[in-house]
């Protein structure tokens, strides 16, 4: 990608982009602004060089998918599709795009990827990859992974996926998405040697936390909850959605019996031959018209999808301050406790039982040296202890801040792209009143003439 | 086309038959016709005074009258447009008004029915009585035995399935109304049928019981002798035309069999899916509780839902009410006309029968004996009756069925429509906070 000199070791080119179901909308922030003090954690360091913009902006597409097969890591043979993603970069001034990279990534190399954003910016809301089993299917569409019309969708999903982390203003400027688009070898690697797998927070951690936890934010309680209700309403509506289309497909097919009984009776008729005739070819119209509807509905269903996803996403911030918002009150209480022993210690009371305190009485008391040693130990341990609080108190606050300021764009975004889908929805019922009005018209005009 | 006074039937008198100017003038009813032919006012004028042997209860002749014997209303008759000009009609027969009946041994509807005439059979102008299910099958039993050379009309079903079907819901009987109304109004339009005397007494006596019991035996002169009619000859062939008709019929009870089953498939499809829907609506006003800017957009997608659920169901309920039970009427009435063909054949078969008889008796006298004269007499008759009534009853069909369809397109139009709006209207709901954002 040419670029007027950012170190493509650490930045990607600011390239806020549209994902693709979004035609008007726009998020055409400027990185920059956005991504400033908004940065967390990061490959390679936290300074950015914002001085170095260019407003150059690329166009990513994933434009291609091909059956491959290959041995994988057990030396098994399988079948696999593989996925075509191409960069290019857009001149302002002349609109004419080049394209500056074009590699094949397999699903599994997506869901890496995103398993990296994942431990590396826990405060963000990361977009949500394509499903990758089908679900929700109504009788037509098929639920195995290598029927081209899943395919087909899955290829959109994924250009989406990467047009929402471009878009994105601290995620677009990863190292590893940047490389995830221009280098297909070793980016395996590459991401593994990042070792973000090791500091990903463990299920069972991240569960105690959620369970023990005194005094997380109220709001991410509440965000919580609501991405509970919201995954839970969903799901309910995707289901019931791909039972109306299977009925509503059936509606549709039987009436193409007509076509061929008019058709049949109209052979015996005489003045009222012609009419059922071509009434019947318009039942024949009526019948067909059903299945590129319910593809354009399709498309609905996947927007809706999308924020059934996003959910998870957004419960994953909200666990993560759970476990931030734990491992300070563990630190508090430990340090509480310290100074309550250090206490105990230095005045020689003992009110709160410690293993100390208990050998102490099973072997007798220990020498004023001893004691000395224990309670500068303590006092040391202390110091630090009242550090690490401070600096957690201090990341948790940070991590509130920042996850706060992402959730809060991604609720505008939420707000404005399912506002997006319900008019498309309204308008696809719109289209498809105005063609059964037209076809039952046409109907009509052959039944009197008969 | 004659305006005067009609020709009197042909009887078997002392003349002989060749004698005689034929019921069917131009054509021998033996020879085989073309299927459309028109018969020719003549032969309906001689029809209609069939009944000139009947016992009528008010005496007189109907001659000169503008009586159905001429032959301009007769055509109109036949025209069976719906905006028939009053001058020309002379008798109106509506059923409405259903209600329940509770006796201890049983519950039954009656329908009112209301008869207008100014015909000289009728006593008064105007009659109003009330009739329930069970006379009517009496009127048709009756039209079928008097009148057996003619098309007589379908009643609706007379069994119910006891527990799926409610014979006191508000539909039901609904449907049955309209059905009973369109019998009765067939009837009327029928130049022959209207003047029938079971007719006549169904719509005016006070007591119809009392009729009933005295089992009034008044059959035509054909209608006795059709009664007669000996069974187990054998029919070498059916003439062409009647032939025709017989296959139109086998074909056109099987097309409408089958459009029975697709349209009872729809009816069933489509209440799926409103089931469906009516669970779909209601979970996008759950997701509108839980969102701020998202809940009005959301709670109009619920509340648009709900108006295209009510559209179908509104649907469904005509298409069921109007449209299936006429498809069934017309299913019922083929049945019967196939019978009546049938009855035709026996009655030409007795004629060959008895002719051919004669043939092989070799007599020096060629006379053609009395018997056989009154078979072929039959025979024209009953061919002539059928043939008349076969396109009445074509013509009928045809608007019966132009009615039914464009009915049930209407229907569906208005169908989408209702969505139409409903869905157009709430396009301004979700977009106007697009602007204020």
């Amino acid at each position: 990608m040419e670029q007027a000199a950012p170190d493509p070791e650490r930045l990607l080119q600011p390239a806020p982009l549209e994902p693709l179901s979004h035609a008007d909308a726009g998020l055409e922030s400027v990185v920059g602004e956005e991504a400033k003090g908004a940065r967390d954690e990061g490959p390679g360091d936290g300074t950015m060089t914002e001085n170095n913009f260019s407003l150059k902006k690329i166009e990513i597409s994933v434009s291609e998918a091909e059956k491959r097969t290959g041995r994988n890591a057990m030396n098994m043979q399988e079948t696999y599709t593989a996925y075509l993603i191409e960069t290019r970069s857009v001149e302002h001034s002349d609109g004419q795009s080049v394209l500056t990279d074009s590699l094949w990534r397999r699903y599994s190399e997506f869901e890496l990827l995103r398993n990296y954003l994942l431990v590396y910016y826990p405060h963000i809301v990361v977009p949500p990859l394509p499903e990758k089993r089908a679900e929700f299917v109504w009788h037509k569409l098929s639920a195995d992974n290598m029927d081209p019309d899943f395919v087909e969708r899955r290829r959109i999903g994924l250009e989406n996926f990467l047009l929402r982390v471009a878009s994105h203003p601290i995620l677009c400027r990863d190292k590893i998405f940047y490389l995830f688009l221009t280098q297909e070898g070793n980016w395996k690697e590459t991401v593994n040697e990042t070792g973000f797998q090791l500091k990903a927070d463990s299920r069972l951690k991240a569960l105690n936390a959620t369970f023990r936890v005194k005094n997380p934010d109220k709001r991410f309680i509440e965000l919580k909850h609501y991405s509970d209700e919201l995954q839970s309403v969903i799901s309910h509506l995707l289901r019931v959605r791909a039972r109306v289309a299977d009925r509503l497909y059936g509606v549709y097919k039987v009436h193409g019996n007509y076509g061929r009984v008019f058709s049949e009776w109209s052979a015996i008729e005489k003045e009222m031959g012609d009419g059922l005739q071509s009434a019947g070819h318009h039942m024949d119209v009526y019948a067909s018209s059903i299945d590129d509807i319910l593809e354009d509905e399709e498309h609905y269903a996947d927007q809706l999808k999308e924020y059934l996803f996003y959910a998870e996403a957004l419960r994953a911030v909200c666990r993560k301050h759970e476990l931030m918002q734990y491992d300070l009150e563990m630190a508090a209480q430990d340090l509480a406790s310290k100074k309550q022993q250090c206490e105990e210690l230095a005045t020689g009371t003992v009110r709160t039982f410690s293993l100390k305190g208990m050998t102490t009485k099973l072997f007798g008391q220990e020498t004023p040296e001893q004691r000395e040693a224990r309670i500068k130990m303590l006092e040391e341990q202390i110091k630090e202890g009242e550090q690490q609080l401070k600096s957690k108190n201090l990341e948790g606050r940070e991590f509130v801040k920042n996850a706060w300021a992402d959730i809060e764009r991604f609720k505008e975004q939420k707000n404005h792209d399912l506002k997006e889908a319900l008019i498309s929805y309204a308008v696809m019922q719109i289209s498809m009143c105005k063609k059964g009005i037209q076809v039952w018209t046409n109907a009509k005009e052959c039944f009197s003439k008969m | 086309m004659s305006g005067g006074p009609p020709k009197a039937l042909p009887s078997t008198g002392p003349q002989s038959l060749r004698d005689m100017p034929h019921p069917l003038a131009g054509s021998s009813s033996e020879e085989a016709v073309g299927g459309d032919s028109t018969p020719s006012p003549d032969l309906l004028t001689a029809r209609s005074f069939g009944d000139k042997d009947l016992i009528l209860p008010n005496g007189g002749t109907p001659a000169g009258t503008a009586s159905p014997a001429s032959s301009s209303s007769l055509l109109n008759r036949l025209q069976l447009d719906d905006d028939v000009d009053g001058e020309t009609r002379d008798l109106f027969v509506t059923v409405d008004d259903p209600k329940k009946h509770v006796c201890t041994m049983e519950t039954y509807i009656t329908y009112r029915i209301t008869t207008k005439s100014t015909r000289v059979e009728f006593d008064l102008p105007e009659y109003s009585v009330r009739r329930r299910y069970q006379d009517f099958d009496w009127l048709r039993n009756k039209l079928e035995e008097s009148q057996p050379t003619h098309l007589i009309p379908p009643l609706p079903e007379k069994f119910v399935v006891k527990g799926v079907v409610d014979r006191f819901s508000e539909e039901f009987v609904e449907t049955r109304r309209k059905a009973l109304d369109k019998f009765l109004k067939r009837i009327t339009d029928h130049p022959v049928l209207s003047f029938n005397e079971h007719f006549n007494v169904f719509l005016t006596a006070k007591d119809l019981n009392a009729h009933k019991k005295q089992g009034m035996a008044l059959l035509t002169r054909v209608g006795e002798s059709v009664k007669h009619v000996a069974g187990g000859y054998k029919l070498r062939s059916r003439p062409l035309e009647f032939a025709a008709i017989g296959e139109y019929l086998d074909m056109f009870a099987l097309k409408l069999g089958t459009i029975d089953r697709i349209a009872q498939r729809i009816i069933k499809e489509e209440i799926e899916y409103l089931v469906e829907l009516r669970e779909y609506g209601p979970v996008y006003s759950t997701w509108s509780a839980l969102e701020g800017q998202l809940a009005e957009p959301l709670e109009g997608v619920s509340a648009c839902i709900g108006s295209c659920s009510t559209a179908l169901e509104e649907l469904t309920d005509d298409m069921t009410e109007d449209f299936l039970p006429v498809l069934r009427e017309y299913i019922l009435y083929s049945d019967s006309m196939k019978s009546v063909l049938k009855k035709r054949d026996q009655v030409q078969a007795e004629y060959e029968a008895k002719l051919e008889a004669v043939a092989l008796r070799k007599e020096e006298r060629p006379k053609v004996p009395a018997d056989v004269e009154k078979c072929q007499d039959r025979m024209e008759c009953f061919n002539a009756d059928l043939k008349a009534d076969m396109e009445r009853w074509q013509n009928s069909k045809r608007q019966d069925f132009r009615q039914l369809l464009m009915g049930m397109a209407d229907r569906n139009i208005q169908y989408y429509e209702k969505c139409l709006m409903a869905w157009e209207s709430i396009i301004p709901l979700l977009q106007e906070k697009q602007e204020a954002k």
